[in-house]
């Protein structure tokens, strides 16, 4: 009865897809720029969710990737300046010079990002709970100030600012449109990579060491390798976003990373629900929205928000942590579930649409 | 030679601010298991508190005392209303619930107080004397003072108290604890009213040279934490060692390492402070934990 | 089970309200003839940091706000209408939270979704910055940004749909040097600054002006927005032997740095502190502090008038101002807040453009009024001129010193050229 599962995702998946490539019908400039955003925050979600959700480890830091990617992939479209400093020779098939087409630094901005991912695993391996958090927060405190150290490459304070953005490819489709189906796209794929490395045996194995490490240990399950891996993936998935964020705001400096952008992404990953794929798209919508919301709430009666749209925002994440701890995904899960119970089945046990950790603490 | 001892006073000094909080957030993790975000924006919270009763007359020792006591009684609030709901969900959710605390007490503050930053009172007189070329003042003497008189304070509460072995028995074992007759859900929110007592003197002791204005912890909150995880989340008095050892450190880099400059005295500082974890993960002070499968 | 069906309910329901206003279009009363221009309504933004640690600039856009309710109630005297040639002004700004990022969305949403005729006096250097390209690119006026960044008045050639409004840091940098140069060519100076455009801006200018005495600075010394303290800094400074010192700070950092070096027994003979940061506030809380022994003589720079100051209780400007903020601030409103004012002196140079540019005016009708900018703006100091042409862009660039005394500042000296 697997394939009834899987038959139904891959269902919601497509039908996901084509409410995603039919939504500009429906939409004004504006809003396509905005629903672009919660893209570039969904796959940042993800490779955060797949660090803490599916593989239990606290990352503060998530911020400090999507920064990372950002530069890199905003020194590539500028062409030499930032490679020059290290006496690179870049290889002559690679469109540099007048600086590399946007759409290409995108997956070399992810590998770069992904390989510091990689190497910062390795220290986190001795390090769990508290500490962790710790020292990924110190990675999203440090960037900022990393980034105005080396100014003759980062370009300090004032940053970089990029060419306006340009349909690619001589394709007749307007700047917006293109941006969007770029970064939606980009999502697609990426969603897919990861449901298919969570669903396999590597998966697994982060879902064991989650679980119950030294458990996992005893069944040949080799935690440096896979937790390292869990740092590297998610690394990745955020340096595109940041890449992706760069192209779209044709800017990037300190500030647009600031260590309250790690915060938000590690809670928006909780309320969207932790170890859920599903989930993850409430908290993009979140971390897009609620800030928009909290400025000028429609149902609020008093001018009181205007003047502090942080106590909204908070007393949200409150009220949403109190009544939905699993996230909203968590929710969703229970939903269906019980739908299901009711549905005449041969097992009546039904396939999960997410998956929920147990009640243990993450590590 | 002075202007090196300068530099180690002066670190002494400011590492006093950050052992103040950082003792607050190990007593909570110690009594709940929860690291608390939004201590700093609770100990801002108070010191305005103060500043309010000090501005409609009261003068400082009766502001002090009456904030303590809001600041008990808001620490116990936080507990039993926001913390209870969710105290046997897994550590993430706790830890949502008090970063959407920190944002939420940050904009009130703002929005109560304003943003212009405002002068607060000292207890101790604003002087300064030299000892051997280096100028120290009061207000740090003073500080460090009552750093180190709170975790004496604490340490004595939590040794030869029955309130305090309860608590630490709490910390502990709760089943365990329930089953000896220790009211639980009393303990864990005893916990927070005196972490945010903590926090409310920490703020108190920095607002005169922080200055008080609505990001004023946002800062120090980061310093804090770090000198915590770095003593030992769960030892009071690594707590203090390290926001001292923290405070001297960023100092003595800043002022005589030119790399560094001025944008990575913090980075490197953070740095060191991750070698010294890798080393041992527990902190200086911390317990070594035992995990059984 | 219960509680998170009733919890889904009402996220639904909020989702919903939110997307029904969301998507409501605006009903526009007559077809407009430029965007964010009809018969009735002209619509201005900005972007400000309302939110976090530059919020102590939020009172800003609320005394432009509030010029802009009184401009739209008043008759005016030359044609008797209401707002500007009748048209009343529809001001809209979003909280950016101070990244640049941000900026640049709540941008878009102004041009995209509210369609603005022109933005007006957006915060921040680096944000300004961001959204630059995109304003000049869609040909919208980007007008007197609220930074004092020099590149505004300096790269109009590349950015023609850029211009700035206040004097810049680096004239008034520049201002410091020379006054130091004539005053005090043997002082030793030590420099405190913040570590970003701004500090070195000022940094920058005060070279240019102290010229061949640049030698003089013997100390530079700067701090992180991320820096608790600046005891290891100033310890440096004190041992430099300095007797200058100046301060190239944000208000928090100021007090700050004045009160540390109270404790660590450095009094220099002179001290600057630049104009943003030289707000009665920020002296109220030294004097608190470090004692008023030790503010007193701090030398600074303004442009407007300061409406806390006695001399001007009974100037008309600045009992309109109060009166304004009265009627139409926000309620609560500490009127003496220079932010405020600051807030109001812009509009008032805003509402002049827009009449400037005329009873039919486009976008590029006001971009030309911005380099025909000749008049005298009652909140600025008497005998400063809103002045700019095809190669001017600098529209204030007078400014005047001014030194602290026992809780006010006292303007000397005469009117000086920033450019």
């Amino acid at each position: 009865m697997r394939h009834a599962g899987l038959v139904s995702k891959l269902v919601l998946l497509l039908a996901a897809a084509a409410l995603v490539a039919v939504l500009p019908r429906f939409m004004g400039e504006f809003r396509l720029s905005q629903f672009t955003f919660v893209a570039i925050y969904f796959i940042a979600l993800l490779g955060l969710n797949i660090l803490t959700g599916y593989n239990g480890q606290i990352s503060l830091g998530h911020g400090a990737f999507m920064g990372i990617g950002a530069y890199v992939s905003a020194l590539l479209s500028l062409g030499e300046p930032g490679l020059e400093l290290f006496a690179l020779d870049p290889p002559g098939w690679l469109p540099l010079g007048d600086g590399m087409r946007p759409v290409f630094t995108i997956p070399l901005a992810g590998l770069v990002t992904g390989l510091i991912g990689f190497a910062f695993g390795f220290p986190a391996l001795r390090l769990a709970g508290v500490s962790l958090a710790l020292a990924t927060f110190a990675v999203a405190v440090s960037l900022p100030s990393i980034a105005k150290r080396f100014d003759e490459v980062t370009g300090g304070g004032g940053g970089l600012s990029l060419n306006l953005p340009v349909t690619p490819f001589g394709l007749d489709v307007s700047t917006r449109h293109w941006l969007y189906y770029e970064a939606w796209g980009t999502a697609g794929i990426l969603l897919l990579v990861a449901w298919l490395l969570v669903r396999g045996r590597v998966g697994r194995a982060w879902r064991a060491i989650r679980d119950g490490q030294i458990a996992a240990v005893s069944s040949g399950v080799s935690p440096a390798a896979y937790k390292t891996l869990a740092f590297g993936v998610s690394a990745f998935y955020a340096g595109v976003a940041g890449a992706l964020l760069a192209i779209e705001v044709s800017f990037v400096n300190p500030d647009t990373f600031p260590v309250s952008l790690s915060i938000l992404l590690f809670a928006s990953v909780v309320v969207g629900g932790l170890g859920s794929l599903v989930g993850v798209i409430f908290g993009a919508l979140l971390i897009q929205f609620l800030p928009i919301y909290a400025q000028d709430p429609p149902l609020l009666p008093f001018d009181f928000s205007k003047q502090a749209p942080s106590v909204v925002f908070g007393v949200f994440l409150i009220v949403i942590m109190i009544a939905l701890p699993g996230g909203v995904a968590g929710l969703l899960h229970r939903l269906v579930r019980a739908a299901a119970n009711r549905l005449p089945t041969r097992h009546n046990t039904s396939e999960r649409l997410a998956v929920s950790p147990p009640g243990g603490k993450a590590q | 030679m002075a202007e090196f001892l300068q530099q180690v006073v002066s670190g002494l000094a400011v590492g006093a601010i950050y052992a103040s909080l950082a003792l607050a957030l190990v007593l909570i993790y110690r009594a709940t298991d929860v690291l608390n975000f939004a201590q700093g924006e609770m100990a801002t919270f108070t010191t305005y508190v103060a500043w309010t009763l000090m501005n409609h007359g009261l003068s400082y020792w009766p502001a002090f005392a009456l904030t303590l006591a809001i600041a008990f009684a808001g620490g116990v609030g936080v507990e039993r209303v926001l913390i209870r709901p969710v105290e046997r969900r897994p550590e993430v959710v706790i830890v949502i619930v008090t970063i959407g605390l920190l944002i939420a007490l940050n904009g009130l503050t703002g929005w109560i107080w304003g943003a212009d930053v405002k002068a607060f009172d000292s207890p101790f007189p604003n002087d300064t004397f030299e000892v051997g070329g280096v100028t120290i003042s009061t207000q740090d003497v003073g500080t460090f003072g009552v750093c180190l008189a709170t975790v004496l304070l604490l340490w004595a509460f939590f040794r030869f108290t029955t309130l305090g072995l309860a608590m630490r028995a709490v910390a502990n074992n709760q089943n365990a604890s329930r089953l000896v007759g220790v009211r639980v859900g009393w303990m864990l929110a005893l916990g927070w009213g005196l972490a945010a007592v903590l926090g409310a003197v920490a703020g108190m002791m920095a607002a005169p040279t922080v200055f008080l204005d609505p990001s004023m912890m946002l800062v120090i909150l980061i310093y804090a934490f770090a000198a915590a995880v770095l003593g030992g989340i769960d030892s009071p008095v690594g707590a203090v060692v390290g926001g001292l050892a923290l405070g001297v450190i960023i100092n003595l880099l800043g002022a005589y390492v030119d790399f560094v400059g001025s944008e990575l005295r913090l980075p490197t500082a953070l740095a060191v402070l991750l070698l010294v974890l890798l080393i041992r993960p527990s902190g200086l002070f911390g317990h070594v934990v035992v995990r059984r499968v | 089970m219960k509680r998170g069906l009733i919890v889904l309910a009402a996220l639904l329901i909020v989702a919903v309200a939110s997307l029904q206003s969301a998507l409501a279009t605006t009903e526009k009363k007559a077809a407009p003839t430029e965007t964010g221009i009809t018969s009735t309504r002209i619509s201005l933004g900005g972007t400000f940091p309302l939110s976090g640690p530059a919020s102590l600039y939020a009172p800003i856009p609320r005394g432009m706000e509030a010029y802009f309710k009184y401009i739209n109630a008043r008759k005016a005297k030359a044609d008797g209408k209401r707002g500007v040639y009748g048209r009343q002004i529809a001001w809209k700004y979003y909280d950016d939270e101070y990244n640049p990022a941000k900026t640049v969305q709540f941008t878009n949403q102004l041009l995209l979704q509210d369609k603005v005729y022109a933005l007006v006096g957006s915060l921040g250097t680096e944000h300004n910055q961001a959204i630059r390209p995109l304003m000049n690119q869609r040909k919208v006026p980007h007008i007197l940004v609220s930074t004092g960044a020099s590149y505004w008045g300096l790269q109009y050639k590349d950015f023609p749909w850029t211009s700035g409004w206040q004097p810049d840091y680096i004239a008034e940098g520049r201002t410091y040097g020379e006054w130091i140069k004539k005053n005090a060519p043997r002082a030793k100076i030590a420099v405190f600054l913040q570590n970003d455009d701004y500090g070195k801006d000022y940094l920058r200018g005060l070279k240019i002006g102290l010229g061949r005495l640049r030698t003089l600075i013997v100390s530079e010394q700067s701090y992180e927005v991320t820096d608790a303290g600046y005891g290891s800094q100033l310890t440096r400074q004190k041992a430099s032997g300095a007797d200058t010192w100046v301060l190239l700070t944000t208000p928090t950092p100021t007090v700050r740095a004045l009160a540390t070096a109270k404790a660590l027994n450095w009094k220099p003979d002179t001290i600057v502190i630049n104009s943003v940061a030289a707000t009665d506030g920020v002296m109220r809380a030294a004097t608190a502090s470090a004692g008023a022994e030790f503010v007193n003589g701090a030398v600074s720079s303004a442009y407007l008038k300061n409406p806390n100051l006695p001399k001007y209780s009974n100037d008309r400007s600045v009992k309109l101002y109060r009166s304004i903020m009265q009627r139409y601030g926000p309620s609560g409103a500490d009127a003496n807040n220079t932010f405020f004012y600051y807030g109001v002196a812009k509009a008032y140079d805003t509402v002049r453009l827009l009449y400037l540019a005329g009873k039919n005016p486009t976008r590029a009708s006001l971009m030309r009024a911005t380099q025909k900018m000749n008049w005298v703006n009652p909140f600025a100091l008497k005998g400063v001129k809103v002045k700019t042409g095809s190669r001017d862009r600098f529209p204030i660039s007078q400014i005047k010193l001014i030194r602290y005394n026992n809780g006010t500042w006292n303007e000397f000296g005469g009117l000086i050229k920033g450019r």
